[in-house]
C-alpha cells in the first residue's frame, strides 16, 4: 500500500461506483441541455452566428441588455447604500440583540419569492397600504405609482439582495478590530475621519464582495421584473422567455441566453478571485 | 505618602467604575505628577485598565472626577483629552504604511504636509526604524510593531501616554530590550506616563512610583524601594518580591519591647509603621535575602530541617521545613566552594531583628 | 462606547433610524400575507376589516389550488428523497477519496447553484421538448434534483469535514468493512449534516419557479408556477391563504436548520 493513503481512504474503484449516478445525471441534465443551448445559438442548418449578429443588431435586445444593467448596478448600489448603516448598526450590537436582528435581516431570505411579490404589491401597488396611508394624509391628493414601473423593480430587487449586502460587509466589520478606533479617538480623530480612514477601507473587501454578488444575482433576475416591472423593464431572463413562448424564436432565445450565461460566468469568475471558493458558494445561496 | 511638588497631570478625585454587578474599581484618589512614569501593578482584573480606561475616557465614571493637566475632563470625548496610549496588540492600522501610520495623528491635528514628513522621520530615527517606513505592520516582528506604535504616540508629543501591559505578547528578551527603551525615551522626553502591568519585576525595572492594585482598591503606592522594603500589608509583601510570613500574637517582652508569639518561637520585632495593639494577632515578614543558615548561633532564628536547595545563578535557594509544617525560604549568595547542608539535616534559619517587619494581620477571608 | 466610528451620539442616531426602517421593509413583506389571508374574499385588504377563514376555504375547495399544492409536496419529497441517495454517496466518496479529477466533479455538483435558472431552464426546455419529458412529473423531478445537488452536497461535505476522520480509521483497523464503516461510523456522525440539506432541497424545490414554469403544463403545475401566473394575471386574494402557508413552513423550515446548525456546533 502506498504511504500516502490511510485506511480510511476509500479505493478508486469504490469512490468511482458512488460518483457515476451522480455524475450521469448532472452530465444528462446539466451539461447536456447547456450544450443543446450553445449549439442551438450557432446552428441554423449549418454553424452559423447569424443568431449573435442579429441581437446584436435587436433595438430589442440592446434595450433590454441596458435596463439590465441599469437595473442590476442601479440596484446594487442603492443596495450598498442602504446595507452598509444596516449592517453598522448590527457590527454595534451585543451578540444577543444581534442575533435577534439577524433573524429580520434573514427573513426574506427564507420566503418564497412569489409570497414576497405579492406582498411587495399589497403594500406597495395603487390599491396598497402606502399610498392608501398617503391617501389618507393629503385627501386623496397624492396616490404614487409605485408598481409595475421601475421603481417596482427596484424595490423588489432590494427586498431580495439587501440581506447579501448587508451579510458581506458585516462578516467584514465584525472582523475589524475595535481597539483600532479607539487608538484613532486618543490620538484625537473625530467620527468621520474614523470612519473614512479606518472603517470604509478595512470593510472593502465586504463591500466588494456584496457588490459582486448582488450584481451577479440580480443580472439573471426572472421574477422580479416580470412581476413587479412593466413592460419597459424587461431584463435579459425575461426577454429569454419572451423569444420562447411569444415568438418561438428559440435561436434568439439561446443566443441571448448564452449572452447571460458569459456574462454571470465572468462576475462568479471575478467573485471567485475576491472572496475564494467560499464566496462561490455563497452567491448561488 | 508620597508628597509631590511638581504640577498635577493628573488628579482622580473619587472615582469609581460599577458594571452591573462587579465593582471594577471602588472611589479612588491618585494624582500623577508631570514628568513621571507611574505603574500601576496588580494581579488580573483588579481593575488597572478600567482605571486607565476610565483616564482614556472610553468608560464613563460612576463616580468621581477626573482633572487632566488642570481641566475637568470627567465628561470629555477621548478624542478631546489629548491622550496617546499604546496598546498591547499594539492596534497599528494594518491598511496604512508605518509612515502612514505614524502620520495618522498629525494629520488629525492638520500639521502641514512637510512639516508631517520632518516629524515623522525624526521618530522613526528616535526608535531606530527609518528603514521600515513604507512596509506595511504585518511584515514587522512584534518588536518592531511596538516600537512603531510607540513612534506614533510621541510623534505628537501628548502631554500624557497611557499603556496598558503593552509588551504582555512579547518574549522575555525583547520585553526586557523594550523596557529600557520605554525607559530611555520617558527620560529624554519628559512626558508623563502611566503603565500597565501584573509583572513585578517589569514594575521595579521601570516607574518611578509603583500603585499597587488589588480588587479594585489601591492597596498601596510609593516608590519601588518603598513597595519592596516597606510594605504596608501582607498582599504587598506577596505580591511584590518573594517573602516569609510568620502568624502570631504581638505581646511585651521582659524589656517591654514588642515581641511576636509564633507557633515557632517567640521573637523582637521592630516597632510597625502604624501603631498595633498589644494582643492583636499580627505577622512577621523577612525576606529571603535577609535570612542565613547556620548552627546554632546567637541571631534571631527558627530551625527546621532541610527539605531542598536549588540553584538560581548568583544566589541558592534554601527550603527549610519547620515543626509546624511551615516553610522558611533562606537565599543566600553563591560562592565558589559552597557546602550543602544535607537534605533533611536540621539547620537553624536566622535574621537580624532589625530587617523584620511587623505588618498587620490580613483581615479574614 | 467603542462603536465603529468611535463615539458619536449623531451619527450612531442616524445609522439606527435608517436601519429600522431597513428591518421593517425586509420584514414587512414577509408578514404581512398574514393579516391579509384572514380578510374578505372580495378584495385584498389591509387591515382586514373583518376576521374570516374564506380565502382558505376557497384555496381548499378550488381543485386547481390545491392540487398544485399536492403536486407541489409530491415534486419536493421526491427531490428531496432521490438527490440524498445521489449525492450523499458522492460527497463521501469526493472527501475519502484520491481520485484524480474530483475537484473537477466538485465544480460540476456545485455548478447549478452559480449558472442563471432561467438558462437552466431554457436548455431543459429544449432538451425535454426532444425527449418528450415536457409536462411530465418525472421530468420536473430530474430538473429539481439537479438544482438541489449543490445544497446538500456543501452541507454533507461540511458535515464530513467536521467529522473525525480516526473514528473510521479506527473501526478500519479494528477489521470493520467499508460498508460497516459507512452505516455504522459515517452516516450517524452526518445525520444533522444531511438533515439541514433535504430541508433545504425541500424547500428550494417547493418554493422553484422559473424551471417549472419552462417544464410545466396544465396537467404537472405545481404550486409557485400557479402563484406566479395568478400574481401576474389576476392577483386573486387567495394567493394571501397561500402565502401565508408557505410562509410559515418556510418559518418552520428555517428553525428547524437553525436549531440543527446549533446541535452540530454544540457537539463538534
Ligand atoms: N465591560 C465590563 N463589564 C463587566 N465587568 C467588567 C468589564 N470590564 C471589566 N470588568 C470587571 O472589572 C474588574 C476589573 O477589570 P480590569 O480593570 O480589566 O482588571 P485588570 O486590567 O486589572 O486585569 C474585573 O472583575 C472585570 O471582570
Ligand atoms: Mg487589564
Amino acid at each position: 500500500m502506498a504511504s500516502s493513503t490511510s485506511a480510511s481512504d476509500l479505493g478508486p474503484g469504490t469512490a468511482l461506483l458512488l460518483l457515476a449516478p451522480l455524475t450521469v445525471l448532472m452530465a444528462a441534465i446539466l451539461l447536456y441541455p447547456l450544450g443543446v443551448t450553445v449549439w442551438t445559438s450557432v446552428n441554423n442548418g449549418g454553424f452559423t452566428l447569424s443568431a449573435y449578429a442579429d441581437l446584436a443588431q435587436s433595438t430589442l435586445f440592446l434595450k433590454v441588455l441596458r435596463n439590465t444593467f441599469e437595473i442590476a448596478i442601479g440596484g446594487t448600489l442603492m443596495s450598498l447604500v442602504i446595507g452598509y448603516p444596516v449592517a453598522m448598526h448590527l457590527a454595534a450590537q451585543p451578540p444577543t440583540r444581534r442575533t435577534a436582528y439577524l433573524i429580520m435581516v434573514m427573513l426574506p431570505f427564507w420566503t418564497s419569492i412569489l409570497v414576497k411579490s405579492f406582498a411587495l404589491v399589497a403594500v406597495f401597488g395603487n390599491q396598497g397600504l402606502v399610498n392608501q396611508l398617503l391617501g389618507f394624509l393629503s385627501g386623496g391628493a397624492i396616490k404614487l405609482p409605485m408598481m409595475f414601473n421601475r421603481v417596482g423593480v427596484i424595490l423588489g430587487m432590494l427586498n431580495f439582495l439587501l440581506p447579501f449586502m448587508i451579510l458581506s460587509i458585516l462578516g467584514s466589520l465584525l472582523s475589524l478590530d475595535r481597539r483600532l478606533i479607539l487608538a484613532a479617538e486618543t490620538m484625537g480623530a473625530g467620527p468621520l475621519r474614523i470612519f473614512w480612514r479606518i472603517t470604509l477601507p478595512l470593510s472593502m473587501p465586504g463591500m466588494i464582495a456584496g457588490i459582486l454578488i448582488n450584481v451577479t444575482l440580480s443580472i439573471g433576475m426572472y421574477i422580479t421584473p416580470a412581476l413587479l416591472g412593466g413592460r419597459q423593464d424587461m431584463m435579459v431572463a425575461n426577454l429569454v422567455d419572451f423569444y420562447t413562448r411569444q415568438t418561438l424564436d428559440w435561436t434568439a432565445a439561446s443566443a441571448t441566453a448564452v449572452v447571460l450565461l458569459v456574462l454571470s460566468g465572468l462576475l462568479v469568475a471575478l467573485l471567485g478571485r475576491v472572496r475564494g471558493a467560499a464566496g462561490l458558494s455563497e452567491a448561488g445561496a | 505618602m508620597t508628597v509631590t511638588t511638581a504640577p498635577a497631570m493628573v488628579e482622580l478625585q473619587g472615582v469609581s467604575k460599577r458594571y452591573a454587578d462587579v465593582d471594577a474599581l471602588h472611589p479612588v484618589d491618585l494624582t500623577i505628577a508631570k514628568g513621571e512614569f507611574v505603574t500601576l501593578l496588580g494581579p488580573s482584573g483588579s481593575g488597572k485598565s478600567t482605571l486607565l480606561n476610565l483616564i482614556a475616557g472610553m468608560v464613563a465614571p460612576s463616580s468621581g472626577r477626573i482633572v487632566i493637566d488642570g481641566r475637568d475632563a470627567t465628561t470629555l470625548p477621548t478624542n478631546q483629552r489629548g491622550l496617546g496610549m499604546v496598546f498591547q496588540n499594539y492596534a497599528l492600522m494594518p491598511h496604512m504604511t508605518v509612515f502612514e501610520n505614524i502620520a495618522f495623528p498629525l494629520q488629525v491635528r492638520k500639521v502641514p504636509k512637510a512639516e508631517i514628513r520632518r516629524r515623522v522621520g525624526a521618530v522613526l530615527d528616535l526608535i531606530q526604524l527609518g528603514h521600515v517606513a513604507n512596509r506595511r505592520p504585518r511584515e514587522l516582528s512584534g518588536g518592531q510593531q511596538q516600537r512603531i506604535s510607540l513612534a506614533r504616540c510621541i510623534v505628537y508629543n501628548p502631554a500624557l501616554i497611557l499603556m496598558d501591559e503593552p509588551l504582555g505578547a512579547l518574549d522575555k528578551k525583547l520585553r526586557e530590550q523594550m523596557q529600557l527603551e520605554i525607559k530611555r525615551l520617558h527620560a529624554e522626553l519628559g512626558i508623563t506616563m502611566l503603565y500597565v502591568t501584573h509583572d513585578q519585576d517589569e514594575a521595579l525595572t521601570m516607574s518611578d512610583r509603583i500603585v499597587l492594585m488589588n480588587g479594585g482598591r489601591i492597596e498601596q503606592q510609593g516608590t519601588p524601594d518603598t513597595l519592596y522594603f516597606r510594605p504596608e500589608t501582607v498582599f504587598s509583601a506577596e505580591f511584590i518580591g518573594s517573602s516569609n510570613l510568620l502568624a502570631g500574637t504581638l505581646e511585651a517582652g521582659p524589656d517591654g519591647a514588642p515581641v511576636l508569639r509564633t507557633a515557632l518561637g517567640t521573637f523582637p520585632v521592630p516597632a510597625p509603621d502604624r501603631p498595633i495593639e498589644r494582643g492583636a494577632k499580627a505577622m512577621l515578614l523577612v525576606r529571603p535575602e535577609n535570612m542565613t543558615l547556620q548552627r546554632g548561633g546567637d541571631t534571631v532564628h527558627v530551625t527546621g530541617r532541610i527539605e531542598d536547595s536549588i540553584l538560581l545563578g548568583g544566589v541558592v535557594r534554601h527550603f527549610v521545613r519547620c515543626a509546624d509544617g511551615s516553610t522558611i525560604i533562606v537565599q543566600e549568595l553563591n560562592q565558589p566552594g559552597r557546602v550543602d547542608a544535607e537534605r533533611g539535616h536540621e539547620v537553624a534559619a536566622g535574621w537580624l531583628p532589625q530587617h523584620g517587619r511587623l505588618l498587620p494581620a490580613p483581615p479574614a477571608g | 462606547m467603542n462603536e465603529l466610528f468611535g463615539s458619536s451620539r449623531a451619527a450612531r442616531r442616524i445609522t439606527s433610524t435608517l436601519a429600522w426602517l431597513c428591518y421593517l421593509f425586509l420584514l414587512v413583506p414577509s408578514l404581512i400575507v398574514i393579516p391579509i389571508s384572514f380578510g374578505n374574499p372580495g378584495q385584498i385588504e389591509f387591515p382586514p376589516r373583518q376576521l374570516t377563514l374564506d380565502l382558505y376555504r376557497q384555496f381548499f375547495t378550488d381543485p386547481a389550488w390545491w392540487g398544485s399544492m399536492v403536486q407541489s409536496l409530491l415534486v419536493a419529497v421526491a427531490t428531496t428523497l432521490l438527490t440524498l441517495l445521489l449525492a450523499v454517496p458522492a460527497a463521501y466518496a469526493l472527501a475519502r477519496s484520491r481520485l484524480p479529477g474530483r475537484r473537477g466533479l466538485q465544480g460540476l455538483f456545485m455548478m447549478p447553484m452559480l449558472v442563471p435558472v432561467i438558462v437552466l431552464g431554457l436548455g431543459l426546455y429544449l432538451q425535454f421538448s426532444s425527449w418528450g419529458l415536457l409536462d411530465t412529473t418525472a421530468g420536473i423531478i430530474l430538473a429539481h434534483i439537479m438544482l438541489t445537488t449543490p445544497y446538500i452536497m456543501v452541507s454533507v461535505l461540511s458535515g464530513l469535514k467536521h467529522s473525525d476522520i480516526a473514528l473510521e480509521t479506527v473501526a478500519a483497523i479494528m477489521g470493520a468493512s467499508r460498508v460497516t464503516i459507512f452505516f455504522r461510523v459515517v452516516l450517524p456522525q452526518l445525520k444533522a449534516a444531511i438533515a439541514v440539506g433535504a430541508l433545504f432541497a425541500f424547500l428550494m424545490s417547493l418554493d422553484e419557479v422559473v424551471v417549472a414554469y419552462f417544464l410545466t403544463g396544465t396537467q404537472t403545475m405545481t404550486l409557485p408556477v400557479k402563484m406566479f401566473s395568478s400574481i401576474r394575471w389576476e392577483l386573486t386574494p387567495v394567493l394571501a391563504a397561500v402565502s401565508t402557508l408557505l410562509t410559515v413552513l418556510s418559518l418552520l423550515i428555517a428553525l428547524g436548520i437553525i436549531a440543527l446548525q446549533r446541535k452540530t456546533e454544540a457537539s463538534s
